[in-house]
């Protein structure tokens, strides 16, 4: 039995469909599900956290289906939501505290202490959180979800609005959790953390996975060279031989060859003959962005914005 | 149980940390005690502060509960009634321990102005009127808190919630036996009057202190608070899932 499973998950707001039949099994790693913003990454945490209930399909944490046996999930799980949301007015302790007695944790003064110094948190746990910066407060919040010692934590972009020193430290916290045996389901479309902190990430587009695997088995099934190029106004979509098209975003046109070095200089010939008028043209490795970048496509929001759509979505969000 | 009691002590120890909020609920009441229940000059009672007194501690109810509406709007437009929703804590026990809040918050309010009502001259009660008196208090605690948390969580915008609020307080109060009794009100005032929950409390307030068992206004906000309870949690339900 796998620690989160994850069945056809659908939920509509409307006519909006914001996860769209997710099947998905994550067990014993730190998950990441990426995507741009409004992809239904949160939406997803929500309902496995039985916060909201799914449209169609089904979905079970630890083995408790997430609407026929809420409690029992939520008795195996911690969920820290992407707004920080910790009482100012009380210590660190307090808050912590707090959390180990609506638990009902055993020796909740022993556990909270626990929890706090795990978070680095313990010189200045008796001071008021008015006082303490944004990566603490988003530590003290990690304190709070392990205080427990939940089988299953759920962080929606915990990382969002930290410096890069506070997400590093972020990040090896969720590590040393990963290690004790927690299975993490984290939420980001920071590329790059996700690449270097996670174990599995599933590129999440429309509602729907677009792309599944460890960041190296991802950027792997790439394998080649990026070439990107910058251009003035069109470009044939597949200018000369063995490249293939990743994606376009504005002017920035990229493709992946197996020997960047070589095809580099007949790109530049090809274009040239085109008419295309080149202003730059670089090559390096691949990466998660480039992996997003096929799976999601273009980056361009095809139909711009749609008012009624995202009032619908807030509407219900609430 | 454990539950409640832990939301009440959060709440609680937030509220004792904001010295200026805890000093400036007393104000108004107070203010309405000294400058009217002391000064006002009336002819069909001749201790016009044992009248007022019952229409004040109910308004310092009224005013607690009515501000104690917005903590649990609060609490979900900041995000933290989703981190509580997803605990193994019955969800129930967030509103049960945010409707005791609020009304243990009014009755400390109406003790310091019971206290400051026999001080400057009030009738002192034995301790079953006294009982009685918080019977009653309690029970409009509840009603009005769960009225005040019900709209609130409706309404779910902080500034239609304020404005709410200013729009009803000081109706809710004129219109209510607070000031004068029904036979000294104009009579269409009188109608009003004997419509206003508020006068159910306050009235029951005033049978306990004059020596009457308020049994039917006591039996009446009973009602009234189950009912209210209902409706409350049919929202509290209808918002969190």
């Amino acid at each position: 039995m796998d620690a989160i499973e994850i069945d056809n998950l659908t939920k509509y707001y409307g006519d909006l469909c914001a996860v769209d039949h997710l099947t998905l099994s994550v067990n014993n790693e730190i998950f990441a599900l990426l995507g741009p913003n409004g992809s239904g990454k949160t939406t997803t945490v929500l309902m496995l956290t039985t916060l909201l209930r799914p449209t169609e399909g089904r979905a079970s944490v630890c083995g408790n289906d997430v609407v026929l046996n809420g409690e029992a999930v939520r008795k195996k799980i911690s969920y820290v939501p992407q707004d920080m949301a910790v009482d100012i007015k009380l210590t660190g302790r307090e808050n912590v505290r707090f959390f180990a007695d609506l638990y009902g944790v055993p020796q909740a003064k022993d556990r909270t202490d626990e929890a706090l110094a795990i978070m680095e948190l313990s010189d200045r746990a008796d001071d008021l959180i008015r006082t303490y910066s944004g990566g603490m407060r988003r530590r003290l919040e990690l304190a709070q979800a392990l205080v427990h010692e939940p089988s299953v934590l759920f962080l929606d972009e915990p990382t969002i609005g930290l410096d890069v020193a506070a997400r590093k430290k972020i990040w090896e916290h969720i590590g040393t959790l990963r290690k004790k045996g927690m299975t993490v389901f984290v939420t980001t479309h920071y590329m790059d953390e996700a690449d270097q902190f996670c174990d599995r990430v599933g590129i999440i587009s429309r509602g729907q996975i677009a792309a599944l695997g460890s960041p190296t088995e991802l950027k792997a099934r790439l394998m080649k060279d990026v070439i990107t190029i910058m251009v003035e106004g069109d470009c044939p979509s597949l200018p000369v031989d063995g490249i293939e098209f990743i994606g376009r975003t504005g002017d920035e046109i990229s493709f992946s060859a197996e020997n960047g070095r070589e095809i580099l200089p007949v790109l530049a010939d090809a274009l040239t003959r085109a008419g295309v008028r080149v202003r730059a043209m670089s090559m390096r490795e691949p990466t998660l962005d480039d992996v997003f970048l096929q799976a999601v496509g273009s980056q361009e929001e095809p139909h711009g914005f749609e008012y009624n759509k995202f009032r619908i979505m807030l509407r219900r969000r609430k | 149980m454990n539950g409640v009691v832990t939301y009440i002590r959060r709440d609680f120890l937030k509220w004792t940390r904001g010295k200026v909020a805890v000093i400036s609920s007393l104000v108004m009441p107070a203010a309405w005690l000294i400058f009217v229940g002391l000064a006002l000059p009336v002819q069909f009672t001749g201790n016009y502060l044992d009248f007022i007194t019952p229409g004040i501690l109910v308004m310092t109810m009224l005013s607690a509960g009515l501000a104690g509406g917005a903590l649990l709007m609060f609490d979900k437009i900041l995000g933290f009634l989703n981190k509580f929703l997803a605990l193994p804590t019955p969800r129930e026990s967030i509103l049960v321990g945010k409707i005791l809040f609020i009304t243990g918050r009014g009755l400390i309010q109406s003790t310091i102005i019971l206290i400051i009502s026999v001080l400057i001259g009030a009738t002192i009660l034995n301790p079953i009127q006294y009982g009685f008196t918080y019977l009653v208090l309690f029970l409009f605690g509840v009603l009005i808190s769960g009225f005040a948390t019900t709209i609130a969580l409706y309404l779910d915008d902080h500034d239609s919630y304020a404005a709410f609020n200013t729009m009803i307080s000081m109706p809710l109060f004129f219109t209510s036996s607070a000031l004068m009794p029904y036979s000294v009100m104009p009579a269409w005032l009188a109608t009003i009057a004997r419509l206003n929950p508020l006068s159910y409390a306050i009235d029951a307030v005033r049978e306990a202190g004059t020596g009457i068992i308020p049994v039917l206004p006591v039996g009446i906000l009973v009602v009234l608070c189950a009912v209210m309870l209902a409706i409350c949690m049919f929202v509290f339900r209808k918002v969190t899932v």
